[in-house]
């Protein structure tokens, strides 16, 4: 008879099913975004992407070497992180800062809290916001897309200093509010930012490749519809408010989900299992708070987005939201 | 004829693992193989343990009462064998922790192996000429507790209790767990003996209203117990509901929410509800101990796993080794990892193949590698992704990773301010986590420990 058995606590099967595969879901949906980033800014995005992805994979071994850690590589969390981080950069951004942004990211935003499942803020925007306030000038840098004439910039016929660089839909709408600008040439990019066409950081111009991940991740059911539904419609419903106030003074809401990091936010950023809440309703909540801070930052807030402080805010409370959100057991409290 | 009776009918939360009854759903009920020896533990049920009543070697007759206790919540245990008591002590056992046992050597020349009694039960059976008394002490006397696995005393739940009148009788045929199917197998092969046993119940309990509930991976026994209940007359006043197949179905909180869409109070038994569930094995034994007087010395167990080599359901008697029932069904082969008591999801995994089988004991897993998967067969816990899966097929509504991780920390008030006492350790959480943390495990260690704080175990 066999002396070898196992022992150990029930159960003894599981789904097939892990970290990883988690991971390696998320990367596939966000295939659509980087081949959107490759075809509008071409070699810029795969500088980028790789030097990100690269980088961030590095600072984790090294880190789990000095912290004398297993290796955690296996799990794809920092392939995820670079890519989030590089798709959040403006596809200028220099090798040199791409890495320091991808370093601080991990080293900072994860590993010194213990690694994946220990951080508080999303590790990519701690990244972002890192690089943001060290080096404002190169993160506010916006590319022409490879696809739209250099010389002939669909956006702005002001961009004559330096033709290859433009504004943001986003940042002409910032000066529609400060009345330097008239709101119907924001509106009327609304259908570039749909498609993609346009300045910005590399991963968000294309509307509809990052509906196509987000679709994705929720028929996959990676990710919740929670935290994208409640960050669109908030948004979009705050934006709305402000619209019908003043239609001369604010863009369109929908100009609003279309354009910046609203909706790689909405599908991948707030979406981290780890900074975000637990409960269904705590996840309505993140989400409405993030929707809502985005549209404050852009419309009354000093800068033209909002996605990286909205996002790192609402980190900061969700221990807070979980503890107020707590679910109560099927047959009632227990009596004592 | 296959009937495809596709049911909506469950709980919330819960999961579906492969379901594995495949090995063992067709075979017929077998007579188990002849014992040497066997051994009867002292407290195979909740409530008071048994005080023995006979002495070493002293002789004992099938079906003979050897153990029993004064106090309300017991049921007694009686020998299966004609023989001779070999020794009274402690004995471990993985599922019951360590507890007193008898063991009992067989008389060689003396014993006559005992056969179900399922064929003398007819479709008319009365329940009528049996007084409500008459089935409460056949069925204390019996010793007959819960088959399905808690192995709670029945005479208590069906015993009229003025204080908690009860009203409805569910009939727990679900068997959520995979590979069992020794209730799949009763209630085609002793349909009319549980028919029988449902009656008695009912008389007994005064419940006005009977359910068979089925999950609906099992069309053929829904449609016998429904052609059997026709034939009898019955099938007005007991009525066979399928139920979604869903892991846990059979838990007895999830079954009531399932068909009546109530909640059993967190930490509450059925009966405050107005409530009382049994099993069918359950209600087959109760039928036996009324109608023929005989106790709980027999029943049908599942012997299952890839590593068998002659998978079945088998009738053996209560106290017979799990080493020689594994032996009778081809012995386990080198490529088996885990002898499981109980089902993957719930079952204990034992090292020690000499411990008995008890009245609750279902199915013996027999696990390979294959079977288990690489992610439990390596153990390797990865880092919580707060992804909040255990949340979602948790069917008790808790936040499972909360508990566990509070206990992994020590902080057992934490646990407690997440409901950890309203766990029913389904194992839904464990199996779903992609990190591979047994969660399960975390909020059982944390249970035993707030139970030793609250000195209600010993240390």
């Amino acid at each position: 008879m066999l002396r070898d058995l196992r022992i150990s606590c029930s159960p003894h099967i599981s789904e097939r099913f892990s970290t990883r595969s988690v991971m390696i879901d998320v990367i596939i949906g966000l295939v659509p975004a980087m081949a959107a980033a490759g075809y509008y800014f071409r070699s810029y995005a795969l500088i980028l992407i790789s030097t990100c992805v690269i980088s961030s994979v590095v600072t984790e071994w090294l880190c789990n070497l000095i912290r004398k850690k297993e290796n955690s590589l296996g799990d794809f969390s920092a392939v995820v992180t670079g890519i989030i981080l590089a798709l959040s950069l403006p596809p200028s951004v220099p090798v040199w800062a791409a890495i320091i942004g991808s370093v601080f990211s991990i080293a900072i935003g994860k590993m010194v809290f213990g690694g994946l499942g220990a951080n508080v803020f999303n590790p990519a925007m701690v990244g972002r916001a890192f690089l943001t306030v060290s080096f404002g000038a190169l993160m506010t840098t916006w590319t022409v897309p490879a696809t739209i004439d250099a010389t002939m910039p669909k956006i702005s016929a002001e961009n004559t200093i330096d033709a290859r660089t433009q504004a943001t839909p986003l940042a002409f709408s910032k000066e529609a509010i400060k009345g330097k600008k008239e709101i119907a040439a924001v509106n009327e990019q609304l259908k570039s930012t749909i498609a993609g066409e346009v300045g910005g950081c590399l991963g968000e111009t294309s509307a509809v490749a990052l509906l196509i991940g987000g679709l994705y991740l929720m028929i996959r059911r990676t990710i919740n519809f929670h935290i994208p539904f409640a960050v669109i419609v908030s948004a979009v419903a705050f934006a709305g408010i402000f619209y019908l106030t003043d239609s001369d003074k604010y863009a369109q809401p929908v100009f609003h989900l279309t354009s910046g990091g609203l909706l790689l936010c909405a599908f991948f950023i707030a979406t981290d299992p780890v900074t975000a809440p637990l409960t269904p309703k705590g996840m309505w909540i993140f989400g409405t708070g993030i929707g809502v801070l985005i549209i404050l930052i852009r419309t009354i807030g000093e800068y033209p987005e909002g996605v990286m402080y909205a996002v790192l805010l609402m980190n900061a409370v969700t221990p807070l939201i979980d503890r107020f959100c707590k679910w109560v057991p099927a047959g009632g409290k227990p009596h004592v | 004829m296959k009937i495809h009776t596709k049911s909506k009918l469950t709980f919330s939360g819960g999961t579906h693992p492969p379901e594995e009854k495949e090995l063992t759903r067709d075979s017929e009920i077998e007579q188990g193989p002849a014992v040497k020896q066997v051994s009867i533990m002292l407290s195979q049920h909740l409530g008071a343990v048994c005080e023995p009543l006979v002495g070493k070697n002293e002789q004992v007759k099938a079906e003979q009462k050897i153990g029993d206790c004064d106090a309300f919540v017991t049921a007694p245990v009686h020998s299966p064998i004609n023989g001779k008591v070999k020794a009274i002590g402690l004995q471990s056992h993985a599922v019951l922790g360590r507890s007193h046992a008898i063991i009992i050597e067989a008389d060689p020349n003396n014993n006559t192996p005992k056969y179900p009694n399922a064929d003398k039960f007819t479709e008319d059976f009365d329940a009528e000429q049996y007084s409500v008394g008459q089935i409460c002490d056949a069925v204390r006397e019996a010793g007959i507790v819960g088959m399905g696995g808690a192995g709670f005393p029945t005479r208590v739940k069906i015993e009229p209790n003025p204080r908690l009148p009860k009203e409805t009788l569910i009939i727990n045929g679900c068997e959520c767990e995979p590979y069992i199917t020794c209730d799949y197998r009763i209630m085609l092969e002793w349909t009319r003996q549980i028919i029988a046993g449902i009656k008695l119940a009912r008389k007994a309990s005064g419940c006005s209203r009977t359910i068979i509930a089925i999950e609906d991976n099992k069309p053929e026994a829904i449609e016998v117990m429904n052609e059997a209940l026709e034939r009898s007359g019955d099938s007005d006043n007991i009525r066979v509901v399928p139920v979604k197949t869903k892991y846990p179905q059979g838990g007895e909180r999830q079954l009531i929410k399932a068909i009546l869409d109530k909640n059993v109070p967190t930490g509450g038994i059925p009966p405050m509800i107005g409530l009382v569930v049994l099993n069918v094995a359950t209600a087959a034994a109760i039928a036996e101990a009324v109608v023929y007087n005989q106790p709980l010395t027999h029943r049908v167990v599942t012997v299952s796993g890839e590593a068998i080599a002659r998978p079945g359901n088998y009738y053996v008697p209560i106290g017979i080794p799990v080493e020689e029932l594994l032996e009778f069904c081809g012995g386990v082969t080198q490529k088996s990892t885990k002898v499981v008591v109980g089902g993957p999801m719930m079952g204990i995994a034992i090292a020690d193949l000499t411990m008995p089988i008890t009245k609750t004991t279902g199915v013996i897993t027999v696990l390979t590698k294959r079977q288990i998967g690489r992610a439990k067969y390596e153990r390797r816990q990865t880092a919580c992704i707060r992804c909040g899966r255990c949340l979602e097929v948790c069917p008790e509504h808790l936040i499972p990773t909360k508990i566990a991780h509070a206990v992994k920390n020590n902080l057992l008030d934490v646990a407690e301010s997440y409901y950890i006492s309203g766990c029913i350790e389904c194992g839904c959480c464990s199996y779903v986590c992609p990190a591979n943390i047994e969660v399960t495990g975390y909020i059982k260690i944390g249970k035993l420990t707030l139970a030793k704080q609250k000195k209600k175990i010993p240390e």
